[in-house]
């Protein structure tokens, strides 16, 4: 009882502790936070992603003291992946957010319209809403460097290598999380099924049936289809693999998002999924950025990761690169409005202005790592591209130069559909007040 | 005219013309049955002892396999052979599962002794939300490979050729389903021939003519969550062999819900013919009617539809007790 005494005062020191330092964070410097999802039935995809993004902020704060020399206070709030408990974080950490990074297209459609009447920037990397891009109609959200519907159109890219013409009379499947985030790229497959004259079936699969898709496959092996594309999620990517495996559905045919391309979900499998591919919008390498994690967080024990070859793995460093990007969204707020202590609103401004460029990257020793960006008022994509890469069967290799979305294709359906948003919606703010320059 | 032909004469077409495909959808349908059954009986077993929905038995899958493979990660780099590392880890698993029951019946079950049931009920809500955060804690919330091979669980693959089609039985599918019916034919056997058998059907029946016996309600709740800790193990080896270990697997506790319904919360055998019964049919519903008709993921909701249409016609169950109870 003594001891357990002793320790039940140790936990509360300890928890007094933690919550005085996070209130004398709060005060000052940088409140970046993240919703994070490190638990639950996705954490599989989080996990790593958030590692990588925490490492890249610790390694900042080590390294430069910060950005612009301000310490970054970067605070998980954990979801689950579940909307509600996003919110319920949203509302938690938006008091002194500069930013809100609701890491999961449910969470984003949630809080979108509540980011407008806070004004908080949205940063939803490789994921959320694609008409998000216009920056017209959602002025606060940003989804860089590229778009699901940017994603859909890269890979029917690589498989009709570069001629979508040669799609004519082909059978696609696309395999999806039965969920907003995985019904994404529909709008955009529809037209090209319709354009191009391909056959496009959806199969999805429920959030239930995500460890036993023996159903779904079952159809894939009657439908017997030329290529199938996956948009899947956490545990779905793993049972996908599996049942492919076991169909014995020709890898080299199966293509998947780039949240459908983590190392630990081919690995149940390993060299029996040699060939599959997954579009990337960073490429897997050993950067000179990786060395500096290393060296100022790793080394010093304050990285999460369970071994040194989590570095290595695609889904960490692609957390390096969305932290980037909001590191630069204030560096440039910061360069713009000669204030290190910014607000929500100049980081707003900053993510508007991005402009990292081949030489900006190679001085963050990220040149290779990921394509060069550029956002602006009515692009708060920036469409930069990706690549495609492959498994072989212990890793992920690139395989394929740089690959990029037909941008006259897309921006009039994401023009139409972020008009029909802001109509349903109604009365929507757009840009409000909020000049562009 | 079309949504009638769609509705009864395609399907049947379809399975004569492609018979090796149906022969396929009812295997997939027997393995994913008899693996709803394995998790169906780790409730049926508490419920039948304790009238304790466990609603923790869920967790209690992903907790055993985690522990399995977590141990097994731990000793490999000790003992330098993952066989002998496999064969040192599946019995401290069985300890830790064992640990956890009595852990259970000590410092939850024990105090809410006489407790209504709703009571009990949101003790092992409770319980689950412990062994996520525990779980989560110990080992991570990343996804990790079942330790098969070490495991000595085949993993290639049995190709028939009937109707000059072909049927592919995964070898391992074939190792669950052996390993199911093991499994519920030693529960038989020790519930049916046992004294401590007797003593928990004794239980099941009525607690206090039980308890008056000389039964020791202790040890047998201890003895139960203990049984029900190692299907949770058994369950999460196969489910764990098929896509990964993970805290996805307490998702598919809940496929075990309308197996529940459909068997009757207290009989061995309704929760192994429900099981099987309800993977065979969401399987063949799913194929040659749901995708058709309704664009697929009907085996998110198949199961109850079928179990609330039992249920009008059988409140209890198909093999559960009509209890009438005399005020």
């Amino acid at each position: 009882m003594k001891h357990f005494t002793n320790f039940s005062r140790a936990v509360a020191a300890g928890a007094l502790a933690v919550a005085m330092s996070t209130a004398a964070m709060a005060a000052d410097g940088l409140n970046l936070p993240n919703l994070t999802y490190r638990t639950g039935p996705f954490a599989g995809t989080g996990t790593p992603i958030m590692n990588g993004q925490r490492d890249y902020m610790l390694m900042l704060n080590e390294r430069d003291g910060g950005i612009g020399g301000v310490p970054i206070n970067y605070v998980e709030c954990e979801t689950g992946y579940n909307t509600n408990k996003g919110v319920e974080c949203y509302e938690k950490t938006k008091g002194e957010a500069l930013v809100t990074q609701p890491w999961s297209t449910g969470i984003t459609l949630q809080v979108l319209p509540r980011t407008n009447v806070d004004r908080i920037p949205i940063l939803a990397p490789g994921y959320g809403f694609s008409p998000m891009s216009d920056g017209n109609t959602f002025a606060w959200a940003f989804n860089p460097p590229v778009s699901y519907w940017d994603g859909a159109y890269m890979i029917l890219d690589y498989i009709s290598d570069g001629d979508m013409t040669s799609l004519k009379g082909k059978k696609i499947v696309l395999l999806h999380l039965d969920h907003p985030f995985g019904k994404e790229p529909l709008p955009l497959l529809e037209k090209l099924a319709e354009m191009h004259d391909f056959k496009l079936v959806p199969i999805p699969v429920g959030l239930k049936e995500m460890q036993n898709q023996s159903a779904q496959w079952l159809q894939i092996r009657r439908e017997r289809p030329d290529n199938v594309i996956m948009w899947g999620w956490g545990a779905m990517n793993a049972g996908a693999i599996t049942e492919a495996v076991k169909t014995r559905y020709p890898m080299e045919n199966f293509l998947g998002v780039w949240w459908s391309g983590s190392d630990a979900d081919l690995q149940n499998v390993g060299a029996k999924a040699k060939g599959y591919k997954s579009i990337s919008f960073n490429a897997p390498g050993n950067f000179p950025v990786m060395e500096d994690i290393r060296k100022h967080v790793v080394s010093k024990g304050n990285s999460m990761i369970k071994s040194e070859a989590d570095l290595d793995t695609v889904f960490y460093q692609r957390g390096i690169v969305i932290s980037l990007y909001l590191a630069e969204g204030v560096k440039t707020a910061q360069d713009h409005f000669g204030e290190k202590n910014i607000n929500a609103e100049q980081l707003r401004w900053g993510l508007e202005n991005l402009n990292i460029t081949e030489a900006r990257l190679e001085e963050l020793g990220m040149k290779g790592m990921v394509p060069p960006l550029k956002t602006s008022c009515d692009n708060h994509t920036g469409h930069a591209g990706g690549w495609m890469l492959e498994w072989n069967g212990e890793a992920f290799v690139q395989a394929s130069d740089l690959l990029v979305p037909d941008r006259d294709l897309i921006r009039p359906l994401e023009l139409q559909k972020a008009a029909d948003y802001a109509d349903n919606n109604a009365p929507w703010p757009g840009r409000g007040d909020l000049a562009c320059n | 005219m079309e949504t009638l032909y769609t509705v009864l004469i395609d399907p049947f077409v379809q399975m004569f013309a492609m018979p090796d495909f149906f022969l396929q959808v009812l295997w997939e349908g027997l393995v994913s049955g008899v693996l709803y059954s394995l998790i169906a009986l780790g409730f049926v077993l508490i419920f039948k002892s304790s009238r304790i929905f466990n609603f923790a038995q869920g967790i209690m899958v992903v907790f055993a396999a985690l522990s399995l493979v977590g141990l097994h990660s731990f000793l490999v780099p000790y003992v330098g052979n993952q066989f002998v590392a496999a064969a040192i880890a599946m019995p401290l698993t069985l300890g830790i599962m064992y640990a956890l029951a009595m852990g259970v019946e000590r410092m939850v079950l024990r105090p809410l002794v006489g407790q209504p049931d709703i009571i009990l009920f949101m003790a092992t809500i409770g319980i689950t939300m412990f062994l996520i955060g525990f779980g989560e804690f110990v080992f991570g919330g990343e996804n990790k490979v079942m330790i098969t091979e070490a495991l000595g669980i085949p993993t290639g693959a049995i190709e028939f050729t009937p109707f000059d089609g072909f049927l592919l039985l995964e070898e391992k599918d074939v190792f669950a389903v052996v390993m199911a019916i093991v499994l519920v034919v030693s529960l038989l056997v020790f519930l049916n021939k046992s004294a401590m058998g007797r003593a928990i059907r004794a239980l099941g029946d009525d607690h206090t003519a039980a308890l008056s016996v000389g039964i020791s309600l202790s040890t047998i709740w201890v003895l139960v969550w203990f049984i029900a800790g190692v299907i949770a193990l058994a369950t999460g080896i196969v489910w764990g062999a098929r896509a990964g270990v993970s805290f996805a697997l307490e998702v598919i506790a809940y496929k075990a819900l309308p197996v529940l319904m459909l068997g009757g919360l207290e009989s061995v055998s309704g929760a192994i013919i429900g099981g099987i019964a309800i993977g065979l049919l969401e399987k063949i519903f799913e194929i040659y009617w749901g995708q058709p008709l309704f664009g697929g993921n009907t085996e998110t909701w198949f199961a109850f539809i079928f179990a609330l249409i039992v249920l009008l016609f059988r409140p209890q169950g198909l093999f559960g007790e009509k209890i009438i109870e005399r005020v």
